[in-house]
């Protein structure tokens, strides 16, 4: 665990503890006669002095549950109490009522949930007797840690993937060429040189594309129009959408409408979605791409009919090479880098890229920009001149 | 003021009433079936990830952890018997143990329902599946899940009129179920991505387990709404019959 998790763990327990001490305390005291502690039992508390502890764990990102020396239920914070009555929360509490019996013996445990939702979520619940009598169980959702963590972890074995094979392909077909006399075989072979090559160049390039765009901060702030990037970015993917008879279609573009930002990396982020529309469609589809003012945000729309991407691959696809399908990446000829471009540049331009897709339906990309305006006077850079 | 107004320790030791005892089971058993609902609407997005990924461990964990849902079951069933034999239960308690076994049958054959789900998977092992057909799985998992949370969940508020809206939710994942039987009969006639004419009728199955799952739920909903307001949904069934048979149709 880290640090800041310990420290605000060290905490919780410490208010826990005074929270459950002076609750079995008053108890306590009302069943037998005693009167209640007076530090707490006074209304007339200054301000600043205790703050209530009840709020306290409320406002905490995680589930606590407090139980006395009985197993009786006393707290349960707010995060803990907003799946009562779903079926989640009839896991959790499955999960976590064993948990702080085992606590009550004096024994700290722990037990991960694994949830397949939909949203599918992984949760950590573990259990701590508390020094003044009873127990405590947290309850930290996990889901994102985790991700991160695979984020880690395949970018290393993906990143020496993708630029290993083309290499070694490369050496074995120049040992092949080193021996070879029959002009055919050394055509072909060639051949398949300048292909991996290319393939190895593209890779190289779309790394410095995205270095390019993680580092620049901040961005240009040009009025850039919208009908000009939307034009570039589809004659850039005319070739392979003529090579695959695919029509790419631009609907009702506002008059007027631009954002501010960086036009060569609006260019490339809209060209990346169009290009991966048109790569994953079928052979003779349609893609269509439309721009919406609404507000002050500016919304980039491609859908395709494409295969459409499986529900648990959604929030990975923005990762540099993250792939759905491994066997296909090769026939699609993309890099791994296309969308972790795309997310980047909306980051730079404060918006976001968003996805609905549903395999064998089609994919629909949605690039929301705020700084969107639409205006009658055709679009120029003049508004950024001095 | 303090923190110590909504923190309510109950005081049921103050009730010397026996039948505090007899209520008190009537809702753990309640909870205990919803757990175990809870339970069975988490396996059908497990199965369904496993159908479409082809996960044969998973598929094995599923399929022997059904064992205990099945023992689950019959504990809670037994518990009911000696409810009805210990305290003759009358009126709305009566309705509430009857319905009490009628759902825990519902989850349980759901529960079987999600297994097969994973043996249907072992025998699709190594057929890889279209787009298509792995869109309506996808389409049809979430459905199914939707329609068992909602069953589980107002099973376990006593809540009819969420109970009642089961139903047509059900109708959509039977669309569903047409429109993949369509995709399957596509699929295999094609000429180039056809898939054999054994993993087309696994296929038809699968679509079969779910829209089951499905019907399950929508009789969790029923038996809900007979609960709270003692009224039996089939009599609407039974009614719709009569008019069938008036207007000499049958089926």
């Amino acid at each position: 665990m880290n640090a800041v998790g310990t420290v605000v763990l060290a905490v919780v327990v410490a208010v826990a503890g005074v929270a459950v001490g002076w609750r079995i305390g008053r108890h306590r005291g009302r069943d037998e006669g005693f009167p209640a502690p007076p530090s707490t039992s006074s209304t007339s508390r200054p301000l600043g002095s205790w703050p209530d502890f009840t709020q306290v764990l409320d406002s905490l990102p995680i589930g606590i549950v407090i139980v006395d020396g009985n197993g009786r239920s006393v707290h349960r914070n707010a995060w803990a109490a907003k799946f009562s009555g779903t079926h989640t929360g009839i896991l959790l509490d499955a999960t976590t009522e064993p948990l702080l019996q085992r606590a009550l013996t004096g024994e700290e445990s722990r037990q991960q949930l694994e949830l397949y939702g939909p949203p599918r979520r992984i949760i950590a619940v573990s259990s701590s007797p508390l020094p003044g009598g009873g127990a405590m169980a947290t309850i930290e959702d996990e889901t994102e840690r985790r991700r991160v963590d695979a984020v880690r972890t395949d970018f290393v074995a993906n990143i020496s993937h993708e630029l290993k094979t083309p290499v070694g392909a490369l050496a074995v077909l120049a040992e092949t060429l080193l021996g070879e006399t029959d002009p055919e075989v050394v055509n072909r072979v060639a051949e398949r040189m300048v292909e991996d090559s290319h393939r190895a160049a593209r890779t190289i390039d779309d790394l410095l594309e995205l270095a390019r765009i993680e580092l620049r901060e901040p961005v240009a702030n040009d009025r850039v129009d919208l009908n000009g990037v939307v034009a570039e970015a589809v004659s850039r993917t005319r070739p392979i959408a003529e090579q695959r008879d695919i029509r790419v279609g631009v609907l009702d573009i506002p008059p007027g409408a631009a954002v501010a930002g960086d036009r060569r990396q609006l260019v490339s982020a809209l060209g990346n979605l169009v290009e991966n529309a048109v790569k994953y469609s079928e052979p003779s589809g349609e893609v269509q791409v439309r721009v919406r003012i609404d507000g002050n945000v500016a919304e980039l729309m491609v859908a395709d009919r494409g295969i459409g991407i499986p529900a648990r691959d959604h929030d990975r696809i923005f990762e540099r090479f993250y792939r759905v399908d491994r066997a296909r990446s090769r026939d699609t000829g993309g890099t791994g880098l296309g969308l972790s471009i795309v997310r980047h540049v909306a980051d730079n331009h404060g918006g976001e890229v968003l996805v609905s897709s549903q395999e064998g339906e089609g994919s629909t990309f949605v690039l929301r920009l705020p700084g969107g305006v639409r205006s009658h006077q055709p679009s120029s850079n003049e508004t950024s001149r001095p | 003021m303090s923190s110590d107004t909504e923190l309510h320790v109950p005081e049921e030791e103050a009730h010397g009433d026996l039948r505090r005892g007899f209520h008190h089971e009537l809702d753990d058993i309640r909870d205990d079936i919803a757990k175990l609902g809870a339970i069975v609407t988490e396996n059908i997005p497990r199965a369904t990830d496993i159908l479409l990924n082809q996960d044969l461990d998973g598929a094995e964990k599923l399929i022997v952890g059904d064992d205990e849902i099945d023992v689950a079951a019959l504990a809670l069933e037994e518990r009911c018997y000696s409810l009805i034999a210990l305290q003759a239960p009358v009126a709305s308690d009566l309705r509430k143990v009857v319905a009490a076994m009628r759902i825990i049958a519902e989850v349980e054959r759901s529960a079987d329902l999600t297994k097969n789900l994973c043996k249907a998977a072992r025998r699709i092992y190594g057929h890889p599946l279209n787009p298509a057909i792995r869109g309506i799985i996808q389409k049809m998992g979430d459905q199914a899940t939707t329609l068992f949370k909602e069953a589980t969940e107002s099973y376990l508020a006593g809540d009819a009129t969420r109970a009642a809206a089961i139903d047509d939710m059900d109708s959509y994942l039977d669309d569903l179920q047409r429109e993949f039987m369509r995709t399957i009969f596509e699929s295999h006639e094609a000429a180039k991505s056809s898939i054999d004419l054994q993993v087309a009728v696994q296929l038809a199955v699968v679509a079969r387990f779910f829209e089951r799952i499905g019907d399950h739920a929508v009789n969790i909903g029923e038996r809900t709404q007979y609960l709270v307001t003692g009224l039996v949904r089939e009599s609407l069934g039974a009614a719709r019959h009569a008019s069938r048979q008036a207007a000499g149709e049958s089926e």
